[in-house]
C-alpha cells in the first residue's frame, strides 16, 4: 500500500485525530462538517460570509488561544481538536453567558421549540446560568406588521444583518452602539415598521433565537373556499411585485394571499362589513360605490300630543341646508379613487388596489365593489400587503395612481384649495412626497420647526397638544384631512404634535411649495388664515377646559373628557323613565338615552353623547363621516354608511344605529330596486329643533339637566380639592 | 471620508441631526444604517444635542488613584440644580493625561490637574456661552538620548537609504538588534516588515499606531511632542523597505497638540522633498498623512484601527490573515507603534553596538515609560531597557507620594495586571516581566500606595475593559459585563464561603473562556487585573467577600455603590 501524496490544492489536516483531506481555502468548520464532525455555532450560516462573533465554534489548533473554526482556513499539517475539555469548557461558559441574558423561553422557543441558543444550552447541560442576569431591559419593537423584534433575545450574531445586506441587498439593519449596550437597529434607529425595511423576512429566517419572529397575526390564511386559489411560494415569486421577497417568508405565510375570480355583477366586498383583506385587481373592471343613501338624519316635528312627537327621516342636502357644509366635496374611500359627493360611483381597473385601510388597520369596508366584467383579483392579508407596499415597483405604481386619480380631489377637498389653478395642481402633483408612518410614530412634534404641510391619505393621525401635566387630543384626522398649516403660517413652529395612530400614509407638501402656493393664490392665503384662526381658537377653547382638577374619580369616570353631560339628580329622580320615553318618542321610537351610567356624587350621568375632548368614536370611521367641524360638537356627516364602528368605539355607549327603510339596488335583479334596511349612526342631537332637549323637558321632577361638567361640578370639586 | 462628513455636520449643529444624516446617506450613497452604526459606535459623535457643559471626568487608573471619584461627586453636588440640557457630568475613559491627574474633558477640551473649583468655573463659563478651550502648553523640545541627530541635520538615514537602496541591510540590522514592537504585543519588527516586503501586491501601506489609550500610557504623546522627526523617518524607512507608498499616522483625537506638531513636521518634510513624489530627486514616492481617531481604546487594536481608517466600526478582525498580508483596504500593511518607528533610525544611525549598550542587565536599547498614579513626579522617562522597576519608580519618578509606602504597581496599565511591592526589583524587559506573570506592554507604570484597595483597582480595570469593549464577540461583550457584576457584588457585601468558592470557580471559567475565545487582545487580557490581584492580594479579597471588610476603607461605602449605578449606562 502506498500513501498517496495530497492532490494539488488539497490540504491534509487532522481533526480529533482523524486525518482528512480538504481543498485549500476550506475553513476548519467546513472541513469538520464534511467529515462528519459537527461543531456547534450560533453566528454561522452556510449562505452567509462567516464573521466569527459568537465564538462557539472555537477549536484548538495548538495556538496560544483557541480559533473560531468558521473563519479559520485550514493550513497544512494543522492538528485540530474540537472536543477537548478546554474547548468544551470555553464553549459552555459562552453559552452560559448568553443564557444569562436570554429571556428563556424566548418567543421562538415558545412558539416552535427551536431556539438555537436554548437547544445548544440544553445540550451542554446548562439549566441555571451562574452569571447575574441583565439589569437593563432592551425592549421590544412591535412596529412592524410582519416581524416582531425582541431585543432582549438578540445575541448579536449578525445573521440578520448579513441576511439583509448580503442575501437580500436591502441594507436596513446594523449594529448600534458599542460593547454591552450594543443592539441591532434599523436605519437611524427607527422602529422597524417605520424604517426602510421592506419586510422581506430574511432577517427573521436568519435569526437563531426569538429576537426576530414572524408575527402570528390572527388568521394568517384567508379562509379557503373552492373559489380561492392558493399561491405557492414559487408561483408568487414569478409575479413581479413579489420578486425580492424571501421565499421562506412566503412559505410561512402560505394562504395569506389567494387568487379570486368574480363573475360580472358579483359583489366583491360590501360597505360597512368588517374585513381584513385588500384586493388588487389583475384583470377586469369593477364599480366602486356607496349604496347607503347620502342624506341627513333630520328630526322634525310630527304628531301632536302632550309631548311634542318628533320623527327622524333621511333628508337630502337640498332640502336640509346646513351651514358650513362644503358644497362640492369628495367622499374619501379606501381605494385609489375618491367618490364625488354628487355621484358616488367610480371605476376600478387592473393595477388598482382597494381595501388598504381595512387590511392594514382592520376598519370596516368603506364602499361596495361590484364586478362590472369578469374580474380576477388577488386578495391578501395584512402581512402580505405590508410586504407589497414596501416593494419599490409596486409602491411606485400605487403612488402614481394616487397622484393621477385622487390627489387632485384631495387637494380640492381642502376648502381653501378649491381655487388652485390646474397648472399649479399639476406642479404639486409631481413635487409632493408620499410618506408612510408606523403606528405610534411621531409625524411632527410640538415646538419643532414647521417645514411642511400634510394631507392624510390613509389612516388616522392624532393631533394633540401638550400642556403642563398632560396631553389634550385636539382632533383625529383621517383621509382627506390636512394639517401643518398653522405652524407654517404662524412663526414656523409646530403648535401641536401629530402622531400616527395606525398605519398612516401622508402626502407631504414642502414648506417651499406651500409658501409658493400661498403667495400665488391670495384666496388660498385668506382661506388658510381664516381656518388657521378658527383652528387656533378652537384649540384654545379646548385647552381652556383643562383645569388641573386632581380628583381621581372625576377623571377616572371620564367626566373631565366631557363637555356636555346629561345628569339626573338622584335625589329628585323617581326612576319614572319619562326622559327615556320622551327621547324615544322624539326619535322614532329609538331612544338615544339610557337611564343608566356612572354615578358621581348624587348625580347619575346618563349615557348620552358627552362631546368628549378625546373623541375616540372618530378613530376608524372608514369614510370619515364622524368628526368635528370647527366646533366642539361631534357630528355625523350624511355619508355615514352605518358600519357601526363609532358605536363600538364610544367608551360610554352613547352612539346608536338607527335603522331606516330605503330602496336599494337588488343584488338578485340587477337594475331593480327593492326595499332594504339601512342604518345610520346617531348620537344625542340635543333635540336641537326643540327649545330644550326633550328628556329635560319631559322630566316631571326637575331631575334631568344638560350641563357643562366643569361649571356644574365646579363648586363640588373645589370643595373636595380643599379637603 | 465618513468621519470628515460627520465631523462637519457635528461642527455645524453640535450634534448629528437625523435630517443631516439622511442627506449624507443620499450624497454618499451609503445606507442609513451604516452611517448610524458608525456614528453610534464612537464616543466622539453625539446623536442628540449635548448639554451646554458636557463634563467628563476621567475614571481610569491614574485619575482614579488621584481622586476622580471624589471630584465627580463634588461636581455633581455643585451642579445639582442644573437641568440636564445644561450640564451633563459623566465618566470618560482615559484621556491620556495620566501624569497630570485627574483629567477632565469639558466640551471635548481637556483639562489637567483639575480641582472641583476650576472645573466648576469652566463649566459655568460654558453655561454663559463662553468658549471652552484647553491650554496648549508651550513645549520646549527635550533632548532625548534616542535622537541620533541632536541639533544637526535630520533624516540622515532616509537620505542614506535612498542612496544605497540597501533594504536587506536595514532588515538585517533590525533583526540583529532584536527590535520588538513597543505597543504591547512585542512582535519582532523585522519579521513584520519582511512579511509585507515579500507580498507581491504593488499597493501597500505603512500605519503608525499613535492611538495609545491604555490607562497610564503617555509615552507616545511625549515622543510625538519631542521626536516627531524620528516617527516620520521611521515610517519613511518602513515605506522604502517594504515598497509602500503611503503612510497614515493614526492619532487619538485627544492629542490635538501632537497632531499639530506632527502636521508641521510633515509639511516641513514635503517642503524639503523628503515626502511626496520622487523623494529627494529619486524615483521613490512616499506620502504621509495624519488620521485623527474618532475615539475609543479599541481603535488601538491594529485591525480595529484599520477598520476605523476605512470608515467602519472599529471592530477587530479575525486573524489570520494578519495585516501584513491583508490589511488596510485589503492590502499588505505594516502597523507599528510610535516608539517602534523611532527605534529604527536610532539603530541604523548608531549601529548595533550602541543600541545594545543602551540597555542594562542584559537588555538592549532605550525605553520610554510613563509613570503615574501615586508618585511624586509623574511623567515620561527615557530609561535603559532592563532598568529595575524600583529605580524607575523611586529614582526617576521620585518615589511614592507623600512618603507613603509602595503597595503595588502595574508595569503596563490594566493589561499587565498588578504586581506587589515585593516584586519591585523586576526589570523593565520583555522576558523578565513575562516571567513575573506580567508584561512590558507599552510601559505604562502605575503606582499604588498603601492606602489602595486592590479589589477596587481590579474592578476599576475591568470596568475600563467593559466600557471599551467593542461588543463584536460574545466572550468580551458579555464577559466583561458579567465580570464587572461579580466584582461589584464582592465590593457590596459579604457572601457565604460556599458562594465565594462558587464565585471563584465561575471567575476562573469566565477568565479562561474570555482569554481563550475573544477575538482580540482586549477581551483576552481583560481578566488579567483580577487574576493578578487574586494571585498577589488574596487575603484582601477574602476580607471583602467573607467578612464584608475593605482593609483600605474604600469599598462598602455609599459612594462606591452609586459609582457603579451611574456607570451602568455607558452611552445613555
Amino acid at each position: 500500500m502506498t500513501t498517496s501524496a495530497p492532490l494539488p490544492g488539497m490540504i491534509e489536516i487532522s481533526i480529533d485525530g482523524k486525518s482528512v483531506r480538504v481543498p485549500s481555502g476550506t475553513t476548519v468548520f467546513d472541513a469538520a462538517r464534511m467529515n462528519g464532525i459537527n461543531i456547534p455555532t450560533l453566528c454561522h450560516l452556510q449562505n452567509q460570509t462567516p464573521v466569527g462573533v459568537c465564538r462557539l465554534c472555537v477549536v484548538d489548533t495548538g495556538a496560544r488561544v483557541l480559533s473560531a473554526s468558521c473563519v479559520r482556513p485550514v493550513e497544512p499539517a494543522m492538528k485540530v481538536v474540537t472536543n477537548s475539555e478546554k474547548v468544551l469548557n470555553a464553549r459552555k461558559t459562552l453559552l452560559e453567558l448568553l443564557m444569562s441574558d436570554h429571556p428563556s423561553p424566548c418567543a421562538r422557543q415558545e412558539k416552535s421549540g427551536d431556539c438555537e441558543l436554548e437547544a445548544l444550552a440544553k445540550a451542554a447541560g446548562i439549566t441555571q446560568p451562574r452569571f447575574a442576569k441583565r439589569m437593563v431591559v432592551r425592549g421590544k419593537d412591535d412596529s412592524s406588521l410582519a416581524i416582531a423584534v425582541d431585543h432582549d433575545a438578540c445575541i448579536l450574531c449578525d445573521r440578520c444583518i448579513r441576511g439583509c445586506d448580503e442575501v437580500k441587498n436591502n441594507f436596513v439593519l446594523g449594529r448600534m452602539g458599542k460593547g454591552y449596550s450594543a443592539v441591532i437597529a434599523f436605519d437611524l434607529n427607527a422602529p422597524m415598521g417605520g424604517s426602510t425595511c421592506i419586510s422581506c423576512g430574511e432577517c427573521m429566517v436568519s435569526c437563531p433565537t426569538g429576537a426576530l419572529t414572524n408575527r402570528g397575526l390572527a388568521g394568517t390564511a384567508i379562509a379557503a373556499d373552492s373559489r380561492a386559489e392558493i399561491f405557492e411560494a414559487e408561483e408568487l415569486l414569478q409575479i413581479p411585485v413579489f420578486q425580492g421577497v424571501s421565499g421562506t417568508f412566503l412559505e410561512l405565510n402560505r394562504g395569506a394571499i389567494v387568487k379570486r375570480r368574480f363573475r360580472k355583477g358579483e359583489v366583491i366586498c360590501r360597505e360597512g362589513e368588517f374585513g381584513s383583506t385588500a384586493f388588487y385587481i389583475v384583470e377586469g373592471r369593477a364599480r366602486v360605490s356607496i349604496s347607503s343613501p347620502i342624506a341627513h338624519v333630520k328630526t322634525q316635528g310630527g304628531a301632536k300630543g302632550f309631548f311634542k312627537r318628533l320623527t327622524s327621516t333621511l333628508v337630502g342636502r337640498e332640502e336640509d341646508t346646513r351651514e358650513d357644509e362644503a358644497r362640492d366635496r369628495t367622499i374619501p374611500i379606501d381605494a385609489s379613487v375618491d367618490l364625488s359627493y354628487g355621484n358616488p360611483v367610480a371605476e376600478l381597473s387592473p393595477g388598482d388596489l382597494f381595501g388598504e385601510m381595512t387590511c392594514m388597520n382592520f376598519y370596516p369596508r368603506s364602499a361596495t365593489v361590484i364586478a362590472e366584467s369578469d374580474v380576477v383579483a388577488y386578495e391578501m392579508l395584512r402581512n402580505v400587503l405590508d410586504i407589497m407596499l414596501k416593494n419599490k415597483t409596486f409602491r411606485a405604481q400605487l403612488d402614481e395612481t394616487y397622484r393621477r386619480r385622487a390627489l387632485e380631489n384631495h387637494l380640492r377637498g381642502v376648502p381653501m384649495f378649491a381655487n388652485l389653478s390646474a397648472e399649479f395642481i399639476a406642479h404639486i402633483k409631481e413635487s409632493v412626497e408620499l410618506q408612510r408612518f408606523a403606528p405610534g410614530q411621531t409625524i411632527v412634534r410640538q415646538g419643532e420647526p414647521a417645514d411642511s404641510f400634510y394631507l392624510v391619505r390613509i389612516g388616522f393621525v392624532k393631533v394633540s397638544e401638550n400642556y403642563p401635566g398632560g396631553e389634550v387630543v385636539l382632533a383625529y384626522l383621517s383621509r382627506g384631512d390636512y394639517f401643518g398649516e398653522i405652524g407654517l403660517l404662524s412663526g414656523g413652529v409646530r403648535t401641536a404634535t401629530c402622531t400616527a395612530l395606525d398605519h398612516v400614509e401622508l402626502v407631504r407638501i414642502s414648506g417651499d411649495d406651500f409658501r409658493d402656493m400661498v403667495v400665488r393664490f391670495p384666496s388660498v392665503r385668506s382661506g388658510i388664515e381664516a381656518i388657521a384662526v378658527e383652528r387656533s381658537a378652537a384649540n384654545k377653547q379646548r385647552l381652556q377646559m383643562v383645569h388641573s382638577v386632581p380628583i381621581d374619580q372625576f377623571l377616572s369616570q371620564g367626566l373631565m373628557e366631557a363637555q356636555s353631560l346629561l345628569v339626573l339628580d338622584l335625589q329628585n329622580c323617581t326612576r319614572c323613565d319619562a326622559c327615556v320615553n320622551a327621547c324615544a318618542d322624539a326619535h322614532d321610537g329609538v331612544t338615544r338615552l339610557v337611564r343608566d351610567g356612572l354615578r358621581f356624587d348624587r348625580y347619575l350621568v346618563a349615557t348620552s353623547c358627552r362631546q368628549c375632548r378625546d373623541p375616540l368614536c372618530m378613530v376608524g370611521c372608514p369614510v370619515g363621516s364622524i368628526r368635528r367641524r370647527n366646533s366642539l360638537e361631534v357630528i355625523i356627516e350624511d355619508w355615514c354608511i352605518g358600519c357601526g364602528l363609532c358605536a363600538r368605539n364610544c367608551p360610554y355607549g352613547n352612539i346608536n344605529l338607527h335603522p331606516f327603510e330605503v330602496l336599494a339596488d337588488d343584488p338578485e335583479n340587477a337594475g331593480r330596486k327593492k326595499a332594504a334596511i339601512k342604518q345610520k349612526a346617531t348620537s344625542c342631537d340635543l333635540c336641537t329643533h326643540l327649545k330644550e332637549p326633550s328628556c329635560v323637558y319631559a322630566c316631571p321632577h326637575d331631575a334631568a339637566h344638560r350641563v357643562d361638567p366643569k361649571t356644574f361640578f365646579a363648586e363640588m370639586l373645589s370643595q373636595t380639592s380643599a379637603k | 471620508m465618513i468621519f470628515d462628513d460627520l465631523r462637519a455636520i457635528q461642527l455645524r449643529y453640535g450634534f448629528l441631526p437625523k435630517a443631516e444624516l439622511e442627506g449624507l446617506s443620499q450624497r454618499a450613497q451609503t445606507p442609513l444604517y451604516q452611517i448610524h452604526s458608525v456614528a453610534s459606535f464612537y464616543p466622539h459623535f453625539h446623536l442628540a444635542l449635548p448639554a451646554k457643559a458636557e463634563i467628563r471626568v476621567c475614571a481610569d487608573m491614574s485619575c482614579h488613584l488621584n481622586g476622580a471619584c471624589g471630584l465627580r461627586a463634588e461636581l455633581e453636588r455643585r451642579f445639582a440644580g442644573s437641568r440636564a440640557e445644561e450640564v451633563q457630568i459623566r465618566d470618560v475613559s482615559c484621556l491620556g493625561r495620566c501624569d497630570r491627574a485627574p483629567a477632565v474633558s469639558i466640551n471635548d477640551q481637556i483639562f489637567t490637574d483639575v480641582t472641583a473649583t476650576n472645573a466648576e468655573q469652566i463649566g459655568r463659563g460654558a453655561l454663559r456661552n463662553e468658549e471652552v478651550r484647553e491650554a496648549h502648553a508651550e513645549h520646549g523640545r527635550v533632548a532625548c538620548k534616542a535622537d541620533p541627530y541632536g541639533d544637526g541635520e535630520k533624516y540622515g538615514m532616509v537620505r542614506q537609504l535612498i542612496q544605497t537602496r540597501n533594504c536587506d541591510e536595514v532588515l538585517a540590522q533590525l533583526k540583529a538588534a532584536e527590535l520588538r514592537g513597543m505597543g504591547g504585543a512585542g512582535f519582532p519588527t523585522s519579521m513584520k516588515w519582511d512579511l509585507v516586503r515579500k507580498q507581491p501586491d504593488p499597493v501597500k501601506y505603512i500605519v503608525c499606531n499613535a492611538d495609545e489609550s491604555e490607562p497610564g500610557t503617555i509615552k507616545d504623546r511625549f515622543i510625538m511632542t519631542h521626536l516627531p522627526h524620528l516617527v516620520i523617518e521611521g515610517m519613511l524607512i518602513a515605506g522604502l523597505v517594504t515598497g509602500a507608498k503611503r503612510g497614515i499616522l493614526y492619532i487619538r483625537h485627544e492629542y490635538a497638540m501632537q497632531e499639530e506638531i506632527l502636521g508641521e513636521e510633515i509639511r516641513r518634510c514635503y517642503q524639503a522633498g523628503l515626502l511626496g513624489k520622487k523623494i529627494r530627486g529619486s524615483d521613490l514616492d512616499f506620502d504621509l498623512e495624519v488620521f485623527v481617531s474618532p475615539g475609543g481604546y479599541i481603535c488601538g487594536e491594529e485591525s480595529a484601527l484599520i477598520e476605523a481608517i476605512e470608515g467602519h466600526r472599529a471592530e477587530p478582525r479575525n486573524k489570520p490573515p494578519f495585516p501584513g498580508q491583508v490589511g488596510l483596504w485589503q492590502k499588505p500593511t505594516v502597523i507599528n507603534n510610535v516608539e517602534t518607528f523611532i527605534n529604527v533610525p536610532q539603530i541604523l544611525a548608531r549601529g548595533l553596538d550602541w543600541f545594545a549598550a543602551q540597555g542594562v542587565n542584559g537588555s538592549r536599547g532605550l525605553k520610554f515609560v510613563g509613570v503615574s498614579g501615586q508618585v511624586e513626579r509623574a511623567g515620561v522617562f527615557e530609561v535603559p531597557m532592563g532598568t529595575p522597576m524600583r529605580e524607575v519608580i523611586f529614582k526617576h519618578a521620585g518615589g511614592v507620594r507623600g512618603g507613603r509606602s509602595l503597595k503595588a504597581f502595574a508595569p503596563s496599565g490594566p493589561s499587565s495586571g498588578y504586581l506587589p511591592a515585593s516584586m519591585v526589583d523586576v526589570r523593565l524587559d520583555f522576558k523578565a516581566l513575562a516571567d513575573a506573570g506580567s508584561m512590558l506592554g507599552s510601559g505604562a507604570i502605575i503606582v499604588c500606595d498603601d492606602t489602595t484597595c486592590m479589589l477596587d483597582m481590579a474592578l476599576n480595570a475591568v470596568r475600563f475593559y467593559r466600557n471599551e469593549s467593542c461588543g463584536k464577540c460574545v466572550p468580551c461583550r458579555l464577559g466583561s459585563q458579567k465580570m464587572t457584576d461579580l466584582l461589584v457584588r464582592w465590593t457590596q457585601g459579604s457572601v457565604s464561603e460556599p458562594q465565594y468558592q462558587a464565585d471563584l470557580a465561575l471567575l476562573d471559567d469566565l477568565s479562561q473562556s474570555m482569554s481563550q475565545t475573544s477575538i482580540c487582545g482586549l477581551g483576552q487580557i481583560a481578566p488579567a487585573p483580577i487574576q493578578s490581584v487574586l494571585k498577589h492580594f488574596r487575603a484582601e479579597i477574602d476580607a471583602h467577600v467573607l467578612k464584608g471588610q475593605c482593609p483600605s476603607g474604600i469599598c462598602f461605602t455609599a459612594a462606591s455603590r452609586t459609582g457603579e449605578a451611574q456607570r451602568v449606562g455607558i452611552r445613555p
